[in-house]
């Protein structure tokens, strides 16, 4: 038996690998940091929530619907407001206010949506709901154990062979390295930023309905997980895809993992403050290695014949200096 | 003594008034601050609710105990666990005792202030190393987590449920809404200190210096200002004097909670105000603050009229109605109300003259003038 926390730190890791990888796509096209983005995650929390209370229908069936709801009200967002303000020649400050004003409307959409799903189709827990234990068991493990994880990974090599192998993916990352140069080249820059932001919509709205699935659900699910998001995505450094994949993965997993170690060592209260661990994780970088983990260089770390020489060098140093204190030793008359 | 009631469509006007005025003058106080710091000095503060809650909860926190020990009530055998019973029992001593009453209110302000300028000290180590949308996801984060903070340490503010405060404006008299007007004068006197304070520094040299550092550091610091120091100076005090408002709404409502905190309530209320009012522009954002004050109260008050023709909650509209007010003054107005005005050294007579050089009018040249002006009408 495979140990629970285990269990939901690999799934709360996947999922914040598949939302930073959204909000990643985001800040790529159009270099603002989304605060709105949590607020994707609900949509999609919400798209499998009702699907299932109406049609009876599991958050795996409904989790493409959820892509698609999410993807078409990222690009609502993106088309209706983001670049009418980019194209007035707004500031970027004035852009991430926006986004901030949008994640606050959508927590008015979603009260009032909340509200008609509770007077008019009686369902009563729309404000907050337990998990939905529509999950199937494999081998004694949750299902969303081995679909989350393989979600991510069918996500990054999607977008890894989107991006190297297919020409509108070549075209795609010229349009995010230098918009004018690839618009000289014939290249539709608002389509590719459109589909970014349809993607990136998608992601969160899809990771969402999985969350339904293992963690209680309310309207402001989403928009508190924020902190991870931004944590998992500045860890990556902001401008790499499989920076956020893999840094989703360690804060989710760092997350669990050291607030069980810390309840362990300090005592129950450490678990309180559960969600300081990605914060300080995201100070360190900021601090540390302000472009993520995919600005390490990471052939140079890998060069294993540079360790190999550093460590002979201090060995035959080190033997040197023994020999000569024993030497003294010896002289001194001490066997 | 009693306020006398006014009603008017059915609102007691003057109590109407005294609450706006209350939430004006701490509206303003904070919408003023984030306008130093993100009008003038250009660093976007995306958590500007943190630095409101630390004065607030060290105020509420600290000056309830001192004031517990000092009237030697009886605090077994928790302090929060019995706070309801310490406060009422504080309470009622602090009504004869005015001095010690305004003695916990300067010491519960500095205390907020001390915070405040510690937290500020904190954000604005990031604040000048990182990019500004770097730097927004941090105070936002860090925001979050403070709140997380304040509801998870029981000790400090006694966790999600909050502890009371005790009242230092209990000794002004008992009469109903006596004490909102006296706490009205208070505030409004804070506000305009406040407001004086901050349009001097916007109109002394280090106002435009902060606009220069802001439009361009490159030539700023050519011309050798420390950009690093400035912006860390505007950033502790304007975190300071956020924390003495949140010390004043601590005061005001008589307990303090985590609950209140919210990005929603002082950070994204502040920036709606200083983007409606016009930032960078002290009266703007004063216009800002008392427009969005205004709306704010009107709403609540009418909102429920509707209630029986909607299917929902009303308070929800007022969520949307503020976003899209945001993004349409983003969209047609981006100046705001009032919009930054450049700013002038000399009298604006002076540099119209320098900028068109008239001559000046001397003695017995009207004569002359009309004469050159009319010569046909007055020949000889």
């Amino acid at each position: 038996m495979v140990d629970p926390y285990i269990v939901s730190s690999i799934v709360y890791a996947s999922l914040f690998g598949l939302m930073a990888i959204g909000l990643t796509l985001t800040y790529l096209t159009t270099k603002v940091p989304n605060f709105a983005y949590g607020s994707f995650v609900t949509i999609g929390i919400y798209t499998s929530f009702t699907i299932y209370r109406l049609l009876g229908l599991s958050p795996y069936v409904s989790a493409p619907i959820a892509f698609a709801v999410g993807g078409l009200s990222s690009v609502a967002m993106y088309l209706g407001i983001l670049r009418t303000l980019a194209r007035r020649g707004s500031s970027l400050v004035s852009l991430m206010i926006a986004t901030l004003a949008l994640d606050i409307g959508f927590i008015g959409i979603f009260g009032i949506y909340t509200d008609y799903l509770y007077y008019n189709l009686g369902i009563f827990d729309s404000k907050s709901f337990y998990q939905l234990l529509l999950d199937f068991s494999l081998l004694g493990l949750p299902g969303l154990l081995y679909v989350a994880p393989a979600s991510l990974a069918v996500v990054t090599i999607g977008l890894f062979i989107l991006l190297t192998k297919t020409k509108f993916g070549i075209a795609m990352r010229a349009s995010v390295e230098n918009p004018n140069l690839a618009r000289i080249l014939g290249i539709n820059v608002e389509k590719v930023y459109v589909f970014a932001w349809f993607l990136a919509g998608g992601f969160a709205a899809m990771a969402g309905s999985y969350y339904d699935l293992f963690f209680t659900g309310t309207t402001s699910s989403g928009s508190d997980l924020i902190v991870e998001i931004f944590a998992s995505s500045i860890l990556g450094g902001l401008a790499s895809i499989y920076g956020a994949a893999i840094g989703g993965l360690i804060i989710g997993a760092s997350e669990i993992l050291l607030t069980l170690v810390g309840v362990d060592f300090f005592g129950s209260w450490v678990a309180r403050y559960q969600r300081g661990i990605p914060l300080v994780i995201m100070i360190i970088t900021l601090l540390v290695l302000p472009q993520g983990l995919s600005s390490i260089d990471w052939k140079k770390i890998l060069r294993l014949e540079m360790i190999g020489k550093f460590f002979r060098l201090r060995v035959i140093r080190y033997t040197l200096r023994l020999r000569m204190l024993l030497k003294t030793f010896r002289s001194r008359g001490i066997q | 003594m009693d306020l006398p009631s006014v009603a008017l469509f059915g609102v007691d006007i003057i109590r109407f008034t005294i609450d706006l005025g209350n939430t004006f003058a701490l509206y303003l106080v904070v919408s003023l601050t984030l306008n130093l710091e993100a009008g003038y000095a250009g660093v976007p503060n995306f958590g500007k609710v943190m630095f409101v809650a630390g004065g607030a909860a060290i105020a509420g926190s600290v000056c309830g105990r001192l004031a517990a020990i000092i009237l030697a009530v009886n605090t077994y055998p928790d302090y929060n666990g019995s706070i309801a019973r310490i406060i009422s029992d504080t309470n009622s001593s602090l009504l004869h005792n005015p001095l010690l009453s305004v003695e916990l209110l300067l010491l519960g302000l500095v205390l907020a202030a001390g915070v405040g300028a510690g937290l500020g000290f904190l954000a604005s180590y990031p604040a000048i190393r990182l990019r500004e949308d770097y730097l927004g996801m941090l105070l936002l984060a860090s925001a979050q987590f403070f709140q997380l903070f304040l509801s998870g340490y029981t000790p400090f503010i006694g966790g999600t449920g909050g502890i009371e405060v005790p009242d230092v404006f209990g000794w002004v008299g008992t009469g109903i809404g006596f004490r909102d007007l006296v706490v009205l004068g208070f505030l409004g006197l804070f506000a305009i200190l406040v407001y004086f304070y901050f349009e001097r520094i916007a109109r002394s040299p280090l106002g435009r210096t902060l606009r220069a550092i802001r439009d361009n550091e490159v030539a700023s610091r050519a011309l050798g200002k420390n950009d690093v120091a400035f912006r860390r100076n505007v950033i502790i005090i304007a975190s300071a004097i956020s924390g003495m408002a949140g010390a004043l709404i601590a005061f005001e409502d008589g307990a303090v909670g985590p609950g209140s905190w919210t990005r929603i309530t002082w950070t994204f209320w502040i920036w709606v105000m200083v983007i409606m009012g016009g930032s960078a522009n002290n009266l703007g954002v004063a216009l800002g603050a008392l427009s969005f004050t205004f709306l704010f109260k009107t709403l609540n008050l009418v909102k429920f009229q509707f209630s029986n023709y909607v299917p929902f909650d009303v308070n929800w509209l007022q969520y949307l109605m503020f976003a899209s007010l945001v993004i349409l003054f983003l969209i047609a107005r981006p100046g705001g109300i009032l919009p930054e005005k450049s700013s002038t050294t000399l009298p604006r007579r002076t540099v119209a003259e320098i900028m068109e050089p008239r001559p000046k009018p001397i003695e017995g040249s009207e004569t002359s003038e009309n004469r050159s002006t009319s010569p046909e009408t007055n020949p000889g």
